[in-house]
């Protein structure tokens, strides 16, 4: 700290080398990420039509574009680290539109795999595992809702699992059966304790 | 194929009474069969090509595998064969060792074959005792990390090449008479100037224009990038120089029909469409007096019909009978008989000039030409295809070329910018470059559309000249401003405010209040989404072959790549020929281009297409099919199957027997590959020789 020439702290973070460094790629990483996609990231020439497309990049620091980029230069830990990697939608305007055919979503949905495999998966997502497990649905139904469809004359339960609840047994075979479930209480236990 | 052998080998039994001479050039044509392979002493030259063979093939291993082979007399190796010193060792070896074949292993038959062919008759040889082994991009290049395998397939190459060259016979190239006329097809500025500079070299050329008015794509543009000039003002002394050149015969509003022939004598058929209005000269033919259309105008005034003029992109009107602007070439009226009533109003206008005849049919003329320069241009690719741009939807949105008529002083709104939708003026234009081009989804083109980069620039110059605070937007991928000045041109732009952002749009939205357009992208330098609102969009579209490229293409035997554009023979060293002898490419037809590549590219294939004509004559490779007639049948089959309509059956000492125009045949083989009797002999790929390269590929050389 005395060669800090007197910066605080956060100050001494934010001069810290920031450059780009060959160890920081792993060409690898570019052809896993495209064997899991079935996509050609490494063809991106960064328009950003694909930014330009999502809903997610005004409301956000998400931005797909950095993360083709990623894909294409191989930063792993970059990319999986990077929260913005879970604010994807999944609407699939970026693939539509990208001049190069490449398809984006895609790109997203590989790294999100590929972390989640070390564990770097947003808690919120892993409720939505636990969510799926007691329920059936990643949203469950709420008293809100079920007031709007009375009012519109529906059930107020859908004939999903939540009027049908005997089959919540099956959702929860498949969830078992990849240990997904388990996986998440153990994750969530760790995080909050 | 062992059939085929043992059939061959009595009758080369047969001809070892007659005496061997082999040295004096035989006429091509006579007793094909006899003598060959007798007495043959071949000379095997091995290149290293520097490292690009001897890095991956034991040129030692494959010379002393040479020396082995069958009637091989001289084996020799050399760093560069295609050097002087490289061609004096083949020179040399003829006469020393009585060489009567020459084969050399090295490159491909398309880079050094004329050069071995030529050191071949320099020995004293004929030229066609020369075969190639091709041990390099079929060998080492591909073969670069298996030196045991690549030098296992030089052998291979070598034998099945000497094998040949045993058999090679002496021919002799035939020689036609070129038709001192040339044919051009499209008269934009890339037909023009291939056509003036035809007819300025003294050759009669035929223009074709399938428009009433010669001038193509330029005579569109208002300006032109870097200079600004006027577009229309440089374009025009050239129209009017088309017209005026006695060796430039027009024909405005005609198609090619039909082709016929090879180089030096095209035979060509025109459709002079039916234009409802006469010359001067085609007046005076009938006996009119003084009359023929003068383009007064008369006509115009009363035609009751209105439809949209193309040449304006559809935003002006014109009559049934039409010009498409005051400076047209030739300056003659046209009646669109698709929309023409017919009601007879025009006629009694034109009065005594009776220049209108509502009752004009096709016509079809024939000319005789010794070449033909194609120069078909290009259209606009059709952008409503990506509908996230939203153009045909939203009415604000224009193309480039419509933006050209709209700020040009001739134009429909007499050179003031306006929106479509109000007639009001913009203060805030985008320009969306790569609309269409550089795109791999399927929908747009792959390939740079070239010339948008630049134009897109001279717009934005533009808008800022003519509108006080209007503001240009560009959005850009990459500016490819590569032309002499054009950087600096890029550099004059957004040094005059033009605001450029490094994005591609990924959707247009529009206000349907105000018909203002919210552009879409992302600003990627600064990495940020924008929303832009704007009141008006310009696409810079991109380009494809014009409409009737293909059919045309056909006609002529001329190939097109994958996106549609006409193939040129080589790309690098012979970008304005074709692979049929003749053709030659002017201008976008052949790939995108701004106009100073066109016309250099026009220039390029005036010059090209003049030197068959000056010389007088052609030499065509003599690969042609021989009739064998002591064994044709007479029966014809081959006629039919010739795609060249080479083939004729003729009366011969009380028979029937088949005969080759053989500056007509293309040495397919189609026929010889065919004919029943074996009767037909197609000259350097004669069954024989063919049969021994194969022979010498599976037996490994073995007798």
């Amino acid at each position: 700290m005395a060669r800090t020439k007197g910066y605080p702290e956060p100050l001494e973070k934010k001069l810290r080398d920031t450059r780009l460094y060959e160890e920081d790629t792993n060409p690898q990483f570019t052809k896993t990420v495209e064997k899991i996609s079935m996509t050609i990231p490494h063809m991106c020439y960064q328009c950003g039509t694909c930014t330009a497309s999502c809903p997610s990049a005004p409301r956000s620091s998400y931005r797909i574009r950095k993360f083709v980029r990623r894909a294409l230069l191989g930063l792993e830990e970059e990319a999986l680290t990077d929260p913005d990697l879970w604010l994807c939608t999944t609407c699939y305007s970026c693939t539509d539109r990208c001049p190069r055919d490449i398809a984006p979503t895609d790109v997203i949905m590989a790294m999100r795999n590929l972390a989640a495999k070390r564990d770097i998966v947003p808690v919120n997502f892993l409720k939505t595992v636990q969510a799926i497990y007691t329920t059936g649905h990643g949203v469950p139904n709420n008293d809100v809702n079920r007031a709007a469809r009375k009012k519109l004359g529906l059930n107020p339960e859908p004939p999903t699992t939540h009027g049908f609840p005997k089959y919540v047994k099956g959702i929860q075979y498949i969830l078992d059966y990849f240990g997904l479930k388990q996986r998440a209480d153990k994750i969530i236990k760790e995080r909050e304790g | 194929m062992a059939e085929k052998k043992t059939r061959k080998e009595p009758a080369a039994k047969k001809d070892t009474k007659k005496p061997v001479s082999k040295a004096t050039p035989a006429p091509a044509a006579t007793s094909p069969d006899k003598e060959l392979g007798k007495g043959a002493r071949i000379g095997v030259y091995i290149c290293h090509c520097g490292t690009n063979i001897a890095g991956s093939v034991d040129i030692l291993a494959v010379q002393e595998y040479a020396k082995t082979l069958p009637n091989v007399a001289h084996v020799d190796n050399y760093q560069y064969m295609c050097s002087t010193p490289g061609q004096k060792k083949i020179e040399e070896g003829i006469k020393e060792h009585k060489l009567t074949g020459i084969v050399v292993a090295a490159c491909s038959p398309r880079l050094h074959e004329p050069t071995f062919r030529t050191a071949t008759k320099t020995g004293g040889l004929n030229p066609f005792r020369f075969e190639m082994a091709n041990i390099r991009e079929q060998g080492s290049w591909v073969h670069m990390h298996d030196r045991e395998g690549a030098t296992a397939k030089a052998k291979d190459a070598i034998r099945i090449a000497v094998a040949k060259a045993a058999l090679l016979q002496d021919l002799v190239p035939k020689s036609v008479p070129v038709t001192k006329a040339a044919l051009v097809v499209g008269a934009g500025v890339a037909g023009m100037q291939a056509a003036l500079d035809l007819a300025n070299a003294g050759i009669k050329t035929y223009l074709v224009e399938k428009s009433p008015t010669i001038g193509g794509r330029m005579s569109q543009l208002d300006k032109t990038f870097p200079t600004l000039d006027c577009s229309q003002c440089i374009l025009t002394p050239k129209m009017v120089d088309v017209g005026r050149n006695p060796n430039i015969e027009l024909m405005t509003y005609s198609e090619i029909e039909e082709v016929e022939g090879y180089i030096g004598n095209f035979d060509v058929t025109i459709r002079k469409k039916a234009r409802g209005v006469l010359t001067p000269a085609e007046a005076e033919a009938r006996g009119i007096v003084g009359g023929g259309c003068n383009g007064c105008g008369d006509c115009d005034t009363v035609c009751p019909v209105i439809k949209p003029n193309p040449f304006e992109m559809g935003m002006k009107p014109r009559k049934a009978i039409y010009i498409y602007h005051p400076q047209v070439v030739p300056l003659i009226y046209t009646v669109d008989f698709d929309s023409c009533v017919k009601c007879g109003l025009c006629v009694e206008a034109c009065g005594e000039k009776k220049a209108i005849d509502l009752e004009m049919k096709d016509e079809f003329v024939k000319v005789k030409v010794g070449t033909a320069i194609l120069a078909l241009g290009y259209d606009i690719f059709p952008i409503e295809k990506k509908d996230e741009w939203g153009y045909q939807k939203f009415e604000n949105v224009v193309t480039s070329l419509e933006f050209e008529r709209l700020i040009c002083a001739s134009g429909p709104t007499g050179g003031h910018l306006v929106r479509p939708s109000d007639g009001k003026t913009p203060k805030k234009v985008a320009f969306l470059l790569c609309a269409g081009s550089r795109d791999n989804t399927g929908v747009g083109k792959p390939y740079c559309s070239r010339f948008c980069c630049m134009y897109s620039l001279k717009h934005a110059h533009q808008i800022i000249e003519k509108i006080p605070g209007c503001q240009p937007y560009i959005f850009y991928m990459d500016i490819r401003s590569f032309g002499k000045m054009y950087e600096e041109f890029y550099y004059r732009i957004q040094d005059e405010g033009a605001k450029f952002i490094r994005g591609r749009v990924s959707n247009i939205l529009e206000d349907p209040e105000t018909k203002n357009l919210y552009v879409m992208a992302d600003d990627t330098l600064l990495d940020r989404p924008m929303k832009l609102e704007v009141d008006m969009v310009v696409l810079a579209a991109a380009v494809q072959p014009s409409a009737d490229t293909d059919r045309t293409r056909k006609l002529f035997g001329v190939s097109c790549s994958l996106d549609g554009w006409l193939l040129e023979a080589h790309p690098k060293l012979n970008p304005c020929g074709t692979t049929t002898a003749g053709v030659f490419l002017a201008g976008v037809c052949q790939g995108p281009k701004d106009i100073p590549d066109t016309v250099a590219s026009a220039e390029g294939a005036a010059s090209a297409a003049s030197i068959p004509i000056h010389m007088g004559e052609v030499e065509l490779e003599p690969y042609f099919a021989q009739c064998i007639e002591e064994k044709c049948a007479g029966c014809g089959m081959c006629v039919n199957l010739c795609p060249y309509q080479a083939l004729s059956l003729v009366e011969k000492e009380g028979r029937k027997v088949m005969q080759v125009t053989e500056a007509k045949c293309k040495g397919c083989g189609t026929c010889g590959g065919f004919c029943p009797g074996g009767a037909i002999w197609m000259q350097h790929f004669a069954t024989p020789q063919i049969v021994a390269q194969i022979d010498a590929f599976l037996l490994g050389g073995e007798q």
